[in-house]
């Protein structure tokens, strides 16, 4: 266990420090500058654009800028500054964390509720029910969630008025009221495809052997279906599960923007248009680790599920 | 001076590519059905809202995006000013029409040298000290440092001293007469700091950590970087006749177009200040929920001729060019018909002086109609038929887009050929910044507007040898000449016939083609009214006018 966790340890460092490389590099190479949104494309005189050159230090060379951003965040946990918002991304961060974790939850409760649910319930019984989830999942697996996000608004935020159309609430109740919209989008499509994945998982498990034996040897139906099927059914449902869930972090940012909740992916992409360098760099990291650490909560679950599978070992 | 800024291009190209099937078609010539029912009006949009009855508790205002700084000096763009113009007072005042009175202070000019700035009694900041002398030469110097980090120190250029004479007196000594520095201390640049407080701050003033020290109807409660500005009113406001109505302000960022509307019509967002909202006509549709108001603005939407030296050297192409574009069907298509035919290159929302004399000249021009057979033969005279004109444009911003296509269509229909060199939303603002970006280029799509209501400041930055936006090394005698009479002139009327002049000259030369003079639009919930619909929102106060249209809530 000790040694399994140092392992993941090392590979979430690693990772974090070879994707600020490759984000840091990446924007290095991007066209645009900086300069222009600080200066709002005006003419400034030459003083002035070397002082603010200087004060955001747009002319040290590449490594130099990478070497003393990555010595302030590792011995002082100072991320940098906001070019656009002139406070640290830090505070930036602080600020803004709590949304996404809230509709990322929210939603990944959804999908896990919803999804797995509702295709157990479509794996094990037949007929015009399963036709129904069948249909109704084909079709919004295939909806994406900034598509979605517009219905949704137009319909219970717009014309029927049960829903807030924006912002993130305040206090928990408030909150839930007005993430409701915004996690329904975000889960949608993730929840189709998580139904029809359990769906099959669980009609699967159903045609198998050891299944049948049970069966015949007339145990209990619901003993049946919670020992026998859903336990084994679950390897793969958590996989798919793991995976959406991980998807959501990025695509946060479209739902984000649609309902304009002062979440994480909102700021990244407004930062990346303004080629706000220290900001993008932050929350990229931020949703590295985010994705690393459900990674191996995954990796646990598996463990968990199937005593075969070796802590730390993919189960296939 | 201004311009539609990266940001906000850079939105709208998300908004379009959410919606990738609502792309605009190019304006064509042979249907223009739309008309605009405002064409030829000058300034006969009204600038004010009916005056508010009732206060009102705490709304939410948005703006394109979260606000970045609350310093003065760091404001240019639409999120910023809204929000400074709510917070603080300037040395002058602009008001809903773009006139210029008293605001912290009053100026007299002794001689054509010499500004005095003199205090008005009674001026506090917000936490009750007064505003003192010392405060604001510290402000002007601040603005006028070009080492200090703000944006205005061009507007300096003529300063040759700034003294404090007396505690309650400032005064400017100029190398040259520039009648242009009043129309500036009415907005950013004179907008009065506390010296003890921005001092202590440092660097910090004006951020989220750092806040900000002025006099003003309304202070900040709390701001966390990138998010909702809250504001509160400021019940010890030194202007009690013009204290708010409002309780509070939540300043919120909304880029997304389909997320504003939504928000407008159930009350998530009580108003905004929008710039070519593709879904106002929805807006407008809904009267009960929300009202829509159309005034002035400042705004001018227009191609920038960044190279006179190719196709378009020849002033008889440029105007035959000008002369082949159907702006009417393009008003229609970009802004629904909320704006004016250009008859100037200035918007008439920018006469804040000299009224007569800028509507005289502009009912005295002729709508900018398009006259193909004219503009034929100026090309044939030119012996400019099948040259090419390259437009740097970007397919990501409808706008944008639109208008470079109407310029095409308007070439081709005269026997020039039209390319473009189309780069993405985020690098389009690189043609006004980056000159190896305009390498190649005769022009590109813009939205431009002066920071005070007038036609010179924006002719300024285009005209001048020395003009942050004179790309192509124009220069016409007569131009210059008429704007350094209007800019050493005391008188308005005076000076508006030289800006007047000048305008009427920049018309037959076009150093830029003028393609609408765009309105003002403000949306609020019908429960608000007061705040004025003009550009003055981004220079003068607004917030506090703003209330309750019953009697009280």
């Amino acid at each position: 266990m000790r040694s399994f966790v140092a392992r993941r340890a090392a590979m979430l460092v690693a990772a974090l420090l070879v994707s600020s490389f490759v984000i840091f590099g990446s924007l290095d190479l991007a066209p645009g500058d900086p300069l222009a949104t600080l200066t709002g494309g005006r003419t400034l005189p030459p003083e002035a654009v070397a002082s603010l050159r200087a004060q955001y230090h747009l002319d040290d060379p590449f490594l130099t800028r990478y070497v003393d951003w990555l010595g302030n965040a590792v011995l002082h946990g100072d991320l940098g500054t906001s070019i656009a918002f002139r406070g640290t991304v830090t505070s930036l961060i602080g600020a803004r964390v709590g949304t996404t974790l809230a509709l990322v939850a929210y939603a990944s409760l959804l999908i896990i509720l919803f999804g797995v649910g509702l295709g157990t319930l479509s794996g094990l019984r037949r007929g015009a029910l399963d036709t129904g989830i069948v249909a109704t999942s084909s079709v919004l697996a295939a909806v994406p969630s900034f598509v979605a996000a517009i219905i949704l608004l137009s319909v219970f935020s717009v014309n029927l008025g049960w829903f807030p159309a924006l912002g993130a609430g305040e206090g928990f109740v408030d909150g839930i009221w007005h993430l409701t919209l915004p996690a329904v989008a975000l889960a949608l499509s993730a929840m189709a495809i998580v139904v029809r994945v359990t769906r099959v998982a669980v009609r699967t498990e159903m045609g198998r052997e050891h299944v049948q034996t049970a069966v015949s040897r007339g145990i209990p139906y619901s003993l049946l279906v919670r020992r026998h099927v859903l336990r084994n059914a679950a390897i793969p449902v958590t996989t798919v599960v793991g995976i959406t869930i991980t998807s959501l972090i990025a695509l946060s940012a479209v739902v984000e923007r649609a309902f304009s909740l002062d979440g994480l992916g909102a700021a990244l992409v407004q930062a990346a248009l303004s080629k706000d360098f220290a900001v993008v760099q932050g929350i990229s990291l931020v949703f590295v680790a985010a994705f690393v650490v459900a990674n191996v909560l995954v990796d646990v679950l598996y463990a968990v599920l199937d005593p075969r599978v070796a802590m730390g070992s993919r189960a296939t | 001076m201004k311009r539609v800024p990266l940001a906000r291009a850079a939105v709208a190209a998300l908004a379009v590519l959410a919606v990738a099937a609502c792309g605009k078609a190019a304006p064509d010539t042979s249907s223009s059905g739309g008309t605009t029912s405002t064409a030829g009006a000058g300034s006969a949009l009204s600038p004010t809202t009916p005056a508010a009855t009732g206060t009102a508790g705490r709304i939410t205002w948005a703006t394109y995006r979260d606000v970045g700084t609350i310093d003065p000096i760091q404001a240019f763009d639409y999120p910023e000013n809204t929000v400074l113009t709510a917070l603080c007072d300037s040395l002058l005042r602009q008001a809903p029409d773009g006139t210029m009175g008293p605001g912290l202070a009053t100026l007299t000019h002794p001689d054509e040298k010499t500004t005095v700035i003199t205090l008005k009694d009674g001026p506090k900041f917000y936490d009750g000290k007064a505003v003192t002398a010392d405060d604001v030469l510290f402000s002007l110097q601040r603005a006028a440092d070009p080492k200090g980090g703000g944006f205005y120190p061009q507007v300096f250029s003529r300063v040759a001293s700034m003294k404090k004479t007396s505690d309650k007196v400032v005064t400017i000594s100029l190398k040259e007469p520039d009648f242009w520095l009043d129309g500036e201390l009415s907005q950013m640049p004179g907008i009065v700091v506390q010296k003890a407080f921005a001092e202590s701050k440092g660097r910090k003033f004006g951020t989220p950590q750092g806040g900000l020290m002025c006099a003003g109807p309304y202070k900040v409660s709390s701001w966390k970087p990138g998010s909702t500005l809250n504001a509160v009113r400021n019940d010890d406001y030194w202007d009690a006749s013009h204290k708010a109505k409002v309780a509070e302000i939540d300043f919120k960022g909304v880029p997304d177009d389909s997320s504003m509307t939504s928000g407008l019509l159930t009350g998530g967002i009580d108003g905004s200040y929008v710039q070519a909202l593709s879904t106002i006509d929805q807006l407008k549709a809904d009267k009960n929920k929300v009202s829509v108001f159309e005034g002035p603005s400042f705004a001018s939407d227009a191609i920038v001729l960044s190279n006179l030296k190719g196709t378009l050297k020849d002033v008889k192409v440029r105007q035959a060019l000008s002369l082949a574009i159907d702006r009417k069907a393009y008003i229609q298509n970009v802004y629904h018909g909320a704006a004016q035919l250009p008859r100037t290159l200035a918007n008439p929302g920018t006469w804040g002086y000299g009224k007569d004399i800028f509507q005289a000249d502009w009912d005295k021009l002729p709508d900018p109609n398009p006259n193909i057979a004219k503009a034929k033969d100026l090309i044939k005279q030119a012996g400019a038929a099948g040259k090419t004109i390259t437009l740097g444009m970007t397919t990501e911003v409808a706008q944008l887009n639109t208008a470079a296509n109407a310029i095409r269509q308007a070439g081709q229909a005269i026997g020039l050929t039209v390319k473009f060199k189309a780069v993405s939303a985020q690098n389009f603002i690189n043609f006004f910044t980056d000159p190896k970006a305009r390498e190649g280029i005769d022009g590109f799509p813009t939205v431009n507007y002066p920071d005070y209501a007038d036609p010179a400041a924006f002719y300024n930055t285009i005209v001048m040898p020395d003009g942050s936006q004179n790309y192509s090394g124009f220069a016409d005698p007569q131009i210059t000449k008429a704007m350094n009479d209007a800019r050493s002139t005391a008188d308005p009327a005076e000076r508006a016939k030289f800006v007047a002049q000048a305008g009427d000259r920049i018309m037959d030369q076009l150093p830029w083609i003028p393609m609408a003079a765009i309105n003002t639009t403000l949306i609020t919930s019908s429960k608000l009214t007061g705040a004025p619909v003009s550009f003055a929102y981004m220079g003068g106060p607004w917030a506090n006018l703003l209330g309750s249209t019953g009697s009280g809530s």
